[in-house]
């Protein structure tokens, strides 16, 4: 069964790669600078539906 | 200072847009119940070919879905977007045009799929004429949304928005996607796609639509209406943002877990498991957002009916989507494809999540915008209680069935032989929970019923405000700030979101499914493979018609219990000419891909005139007029034209010739049924000697290692 597994180990798709790559850094990204935000700026968002007259 | 602007949200369209949501619900739901009624008392089919379960499915599907959630979805993004950005809509007229074009593709379906005008596609089954239709009605909608965002007065577009971005984006990527049609007349086309490209270009679209139509619009309504109910902000903003594009991208690449075990490549259906595994973390990000929102105001759920049904919404969303990825493992699907946990499944999602949050939203606005109270509340609570026991009779049953099913398909006498080889017998151990299953979907749309009673009294006690005025200063637009991350620069840049979106949606499309038109070995040619006659592909087309493909398959598994039961399993090299492919979703009779030469002609027309003839205790429907409508054959020219130009090796110049090829081979297949006793004269012009053509084709192309085979 691992042999199996192991046998194509070496055999991916370039496309596949670079959509993972792409990904990856994409979440990394915007994990990060969404927890950079200010406080004040997150209070802002989340409160729009509510902010009606 | 900016100046206040004085403006009015446009309440009318809203209106028009729930009373369709309503109207259709009520219609696509009955059909629903018409159809599982038809599987426990099948004379519920009345021998009436417009409406046969085969023909019902499908328009069931279609109502509930782009009939019952779609014009919930606009009565949703309608309202809310018009309040998120503090600007009415772009154009009224726009606005108009878009109600009555939505409204008038429907009717174009409820009278195109009796009537067996199918592309056969799953949740894209109408013809080219409606897509046309369908495509400017979507590219009004989206000009309407985009200019209401461009003239907006908050800067910030809420996370709601994005979400209805990114539907609005990837629906028009999915419906050019899976279209891509040649005409043979006004109502009948093949797609450009054959066998397992077709299959996967359809499955493609297929998950996407309940990612893009079903999910990620209603997390938009989740992530505005949740909060409006219980007047507190959504959990964390941060994880909106973060699941959201998380969701996108993954989303994508699971539509291979609708094809696992099939002949689909190795290297694509582990593509579709490991995305739909990973789909879990973003899908119940959402989820936890929603439910965390009432953190603190869960005394509020016992008393309010509409947090009531969004709480069971968003817990049915969640549910959904872990049983999704389940399913999606392959040893798991190995037990669950083609049987009713599937349909189980679906119904979790679309009477759960889809149906309670759009009975929730309703709830809530349509007594705001007639400036009246809800009539009653008690009533909304019970038809809360009456939903939420409805989806359990719904969906417990089935999940029942499906393993009931599965494991009798499965089972092996000591001896090594099938225990039950007939499949019937395995049907009709099921039926009580076919049942049952329809007395939950009576249940359901009781409560529907209960609910317009409601929602009656509520318009009838109170005064549309059609432009309801609003004020907001106007914007200003401020330029870049230093050090701006990038995510605050793109929520202030529409075009921008919806280019990204696009981008990050058309990677996972792209990775399966270019490898499959530029890879020439993922679909290994068999040489003995020919295409169709001239009478087979007729016979192919009414099989199309009738929706067969609905209840039979025609995919073997390489599993041992079917080829014990079926024959050799089923291999990608044969359904290079199948267009469109017909491997089907669900085995409420049997796979049919080996089913040629299996039984005599005879059988077949006995069969289809009455199953119950051949097959005491059948749930199939009767196909009488098979035998009694002469075979159109003013296409099949055409037809043979249109399969030329996409490659199908007929010889050239063989669309004069195959008329003459077709009659010739039906006045064959009628002789045979004459000497095998049948005594019907004038058969040889009729529609059923091309089904019966045609499926004693089915499977004989290849010569089989063993010759085993299931009753």
């Amino acid at each position: 069964m691992y042999k199996h597994i192991l046998a194509g180990a070496g055999d991916i798709n370039w496309m596949a790669i670079f959509a993972l790559l792409t990904f990856f850094w994409l979440f990394v990204v915007s994990a990060i600078t969404v927890f950079r935000r200010s406080k004040s700026f997150i209070d802002h968002m989340a409160h729009l539906p509510l902010d009606e007259e | 200072m900016a100046r206040i602007e004085q403006f009015s949200y446009d309440n009318e369209i809203v209106k028009k847009f729930t009373y369709a949501c309503m109207f259709w619900g009520v219609v696509g739901m009955s059909v629903g119940l018409l159809a599982a009624l038809q599987l426990v008392f099948p004379a519920f089919n009345f021998n009436t070919a417009e409406v046969s379960f085969g023909r019902i499915r499908p328009l069931h599907t279609n109502a509930v879905i782009f009939a019952f959630v779609g014009n919930g979805i606009f009565m949703g993004v309608y309202y809310s977007l018009q309040r998120l950005l503090k600007a009415r809509m772009y154009s009224d007229k726009l606005s108009r045009f878009h109600f009555w074009g939505w409204q008038g593709i429907i009717l174009a379906a409820a009278l195109t799929l009796p009537l067996g005008l199918t592309s056969s596609h799953e949740y894209a089954e109408l013809e080219w004429p409606i897509d046309i239709a369908i495509a400017v009605v979507w590219i009004a909608f989206g000009i309407n949304m985009f200019g209401t965002i461009l003239k907006r007065r908050e800067q910030h577009l809420y996370v709601a928005i994005w979400f209805y971005i990114a539907t609005w984006v990837t629906v028009t990527l999915l419906h050019v996607g899976n279209n891509i049609v040649i005409p043979v007349s006004l109502w009948k086309s093949y797609p450009v796609f054959a066998g397992v490209q077709d299959a996967l270009v359809q499955w493609w679209y297929g998950h996407n639509a309940v990612a893009f139509f079903l999910t990620t619009p209603y997390l938009g309504l989740m992530y505005y209406f949740l909060p409006k109910a219980a007047n507190r902000p959504v959990y964390s903003y941060k994880l909106s943002i973060i699941h959201f594009w998380a969701l996108i991208f993954i989303y994508i690449w699971a539509g291979p877990h609708h094809l696992l075990y099939t002949s689909l490549p190795d290297w694509a259906q582990s593509l579709g498991v490991a995305f739909s595994l990973m789909l879990i973390a973003p899908s119940w990000g959402g989820m936890l957002n929603g439910l965390l929102t009432l953190r603190g105001a869960w005394d509020r759920v016992r008393t309010d009916p509409i947090l009531k049904f969004m709480v069971v919404a968003i817990t049915a969303y969640g549910m959904a989507t872990l049983e999704g990825p389940m399913l999606s493992i392959k040893s798991v699907n190995a037990i669950s494809h083609y049987t009713d946990w599937t349909v189980g499944h679906v119904h979790v999602g679309t009477l759960g999540w889809n149906g309670m949050l759009t009975f929730g939203v309703v709830y809530w606005l349509l007594p705001r915008i007639f400036d009246t109270k809800l009539h009653s509340v008690k009533l909304a609570n019970v038809h809360f209680w009456i939903a939420t026991l409805g989806t359990l009779f719904y969906t417990i049953p089935l999940y029942w069935a499906g393993w009931t099913q599965s494991l009798m398909w499965k089972e092996f006498l000591p001896e090594g032989m099938l225990k039950y080889g007939n499949f019937l017998e395995t049907v009709t151990q099921i039926l009580p929970m076919y049942a049952l299953r329809a007395f939950g979907g009576a249940i359901y749309v009781f409560g529907v019923f209960v609910m317009v009673y409601n929602l009656w009294k509520t318009v009838k006690s109170g005064q549309l405000i059609a432009n309801e005025p609003a004020s907001a200063p106007a914007m200003v637009v401020t330029g870049a700030h230093k050090g701006e991350h990038w995510h605050r620069w793109i929520e202030r840049r529409p075009v921008q979101m919806l280019v990204g979106s696009l981008i990050v949606v058309l990677i996972g499309g792209m990775v399966e499914i270019f490898p499959m038109f530029m890879v020439e070995d993922n679909v290994p040619k068999i040489a003995s493979v020919q295409p169709y006659t001239p009478l087979e592909l007729e016979g192919r087309d009414l099989y199309i018609r009738e929706g067969c493909v609905g209840c039979h398959s025609q995919m073997i598994r390489p599993f041992r219990s079917e080829t014990e039961r079926y024959g050799e399993y089923s291999k990608s090299g044969e359904f290079i000419y199948d267009r469109p492919f017909l491997w089907g979703s669900k085995r409420t009779g049997p796979d049919l891909h080996r089913v040629g030469k299996k039984y005599p002609n005879s059988w077949h027309y006995n069969h289809m005139i009455d199953p119950t003839s051949t097959s005491p205790g059948s749930i199939m429907p009767p196909y009488s007029w098979l035998a009694d409508n002469e075979l159109d054959t003013s296409l099949t020219k055409k037809k043979i034209e249109v399969l030329l130009m996409l490659g199908t090796p007929y010889g050239e110049g063989y669309e004069d010739k195959a008329v003459a090829d077709l009659e010739a081979q039906a006045r064959q297949v009628a002789a045979e049924l004459k000497k095998e006793g049948i005594e019907e004269e004038g058969l040889e012009t009729k529609e059923i000697i091309a089904i019966i053509a045609y499926l004693q084709r089915l499977g004989t192309d290849i010569q089989p290692k063993k010759v085993q085979v299931g009753n």
